[in-house]
């Protein structure tokens, strides 16, 4: 049985013929893209959330809300995270897209060590440790598989069929490093409970939008 | 056989013991600069393997790796720069550490500085629902619409009230002699003019039923309204 790129990803529409950076567009990919600039969006004009945090007894309520400040870099870093997101379901590169995993990397750690709290920050080091560590396996796989097959596109490398088993399973370790544990360490922050509930939530979409996409790639080539 | 192809093996394996050898170091590791310092080693072993190809586009490709490691590199030296400089400031703090301190730690107090009484809405709602059921009660006519004018002036009234925008005890005693007073005449309208005028002149009944009817709303609207008052008064 031969896969092609036609039966996974849905129709192909065509390719922005750019050198060797080449975007394509299909069904799935297009979907991705749009979804992710809809949400860039919705981060882009939404304002963030005030939390009223209540506590029993005279102790006080405190009223938690989202400086100037601590808002335009949040917003900032959210923007570039969702464009990033939304160019990583076009693109036709396995290199291109590790780079962009890269960034998306460091647009959520921007997120979220824009708080300042002793907590999240270490919370955002950790992750960024995590994040510095799987560029091994991400860079290293497509290294890998452009010294096994000679290429890098994603195109090409569906065709004709290459027994990179091993490469993929690397690559997708890398992929969960770099973007797919993102939500774990906003949520060990107990980011959902400070302020600023849009911006968190892009990092919940990229990573979500980054695993389906890396999954639709690792079914491609092969 | 060339040196590259030789050599790509044996170099793939050097990068992968170098990455595998400094996880290990970075788990031994108590202080979090040495972390960070062995994980820049990781990424040097990535740029190993990406070297290890020997073609153009693998040299095309260590450059954005390295700028991308360098960039996550700087990012995370920054957040462990700025949380140190944090985990001091709350030490100089001296605050002592107690057990489930974030449970019962007193925090600043902001609820008290907002003012709920500055809301729009209720200075702007009770007005217009009041005069939207009015106007209904008015197109109504006849004892519904007299009950629903009565239920608007009523809910105005109360939700003045409840602002504590009540009116002076002057102002209630003109305005509930006016409001009976309006509410006697419409009596006299409804059943003198209107009623009676069913009986007297039955040709032109139609005219004699829109004036009964639109008395009787006013009537009952302006009576049920006194109780709002009452309850303003009181």
């Amino acid at each position: 049985m031969s896969l092609n790129i036609d039966s996974i990803a849905g129709a192909f529409y065509g390719y922005v013929p750019f050198g060797d950076i080449v975007f394509y567009f299909t069904e799935f990919s297009l979907i991705g893209f749009i979804i992710a600039l809809f949400f860039t969006l919705v981060v882009y004009l939404t304002k963030p959330e005030k939390q009223l945090e209540s506590q029993i007894g005279d102790f006080g309520d405190k009223l938690n809300y989202v400086s100037l400040e601590e808002l335009k870099i949040r917003r900032l870093m959210a923007i570039i995270c969702g464009i990033c997101t939304a160019f990583a379901m076009l693109t036709g590169d396995l290199f291109d897209y590790a780079l962009f995993l890269a960034v998306i990397g460091i647009a959520n750690m921007g997120i979220v060590s824009a708080v300042k709290k002793e907590g999240v920050l270490s919370a955002a080091f950790y992750y960024g440790i995590i994040a510095m560590i799987s560029t091994l396996p991400l860079f290293g796989a497509s290294a890998l598989i452009l010294a096994k097959t000679g290429t890098l596109s994603i195109l090409e490398l569906a065709k004709n069929s290459h027994d990179l088993l091993f490469q993929k399973i690397i690559y997708a370790v890398g992929m969960v490093g770099e973007t797919g544990i993102a939500p774990f360490y906003a949520a060990k922050a107990e980011m959902f409970r400070a302020p600023g509930a849009p911006y968190i939530l892009m990092i919940h979409l990229s990573s979500l939008l980054i695993i389906v996409r890396t999954v639709e790639i690792m079914l491609n080539i092969h | 056989m060339d040196i590259v192809s030789y050599m790509f093996s044996k170099s793939i394996f050097v990068g992968i013991v170098v990455g595998i050898l400094s996880l290990y170091a970075i788990s031994r590791q108590k202080s979090d600069l040495h972390t960070l310092l062995l994980t820049d080693l990781v990424e040097c072993a990535m740029l190993v393997i990406i070297a290890a190809i020997g073609t153009d586009l693998a040299e095309a490709l260590i450059l954005p790796g390295l700028v991308v490691g360098l960039a996550e590199f700087l990012a995370v030296s920054e957040i462990l720069v700025y949380r140190n400089e944090m985990r001091k400031s709350n030490l100089s703090n001296n605050k002592k550490l107690r057990l489930f301190e974030e449970f019962l730690a007193k925090e600043e107090v902001y609820v008290n500085s907002v003012n709920f009484n500055k809301m729009e809405i209720i200075y702007s709602a009770p007005k217009f629902i009041g005069f939207i059921l009015v106007l209904y009660g008015a197109f109504l006519t006849g004892f519904t619409g007299g009950a629903i004018m009565a239920s608007g002036l009523l809910f105005y009234l109360l939700s003045q009230g409840a602002i504590g925008n009540g009116v002076s005890l002057k102002d209630i005693k003109h305005s509930w002699e006016a409001i009976s007073g309006f509410s006697g005449i419409m009596w006299a309208f409804w059943i003198l003019l209107g009623f009676a005028g069913f009986f007297l002149f039955p040709e032109h009944y139609l005219f004699f039923l829109l004036i009964a009817g639109c008395a009787l709303a006013l009537k009952v609207g302006s009576k049920l309204g006194l109780i709002g008052s009452l309850r303003i008064r009181s």
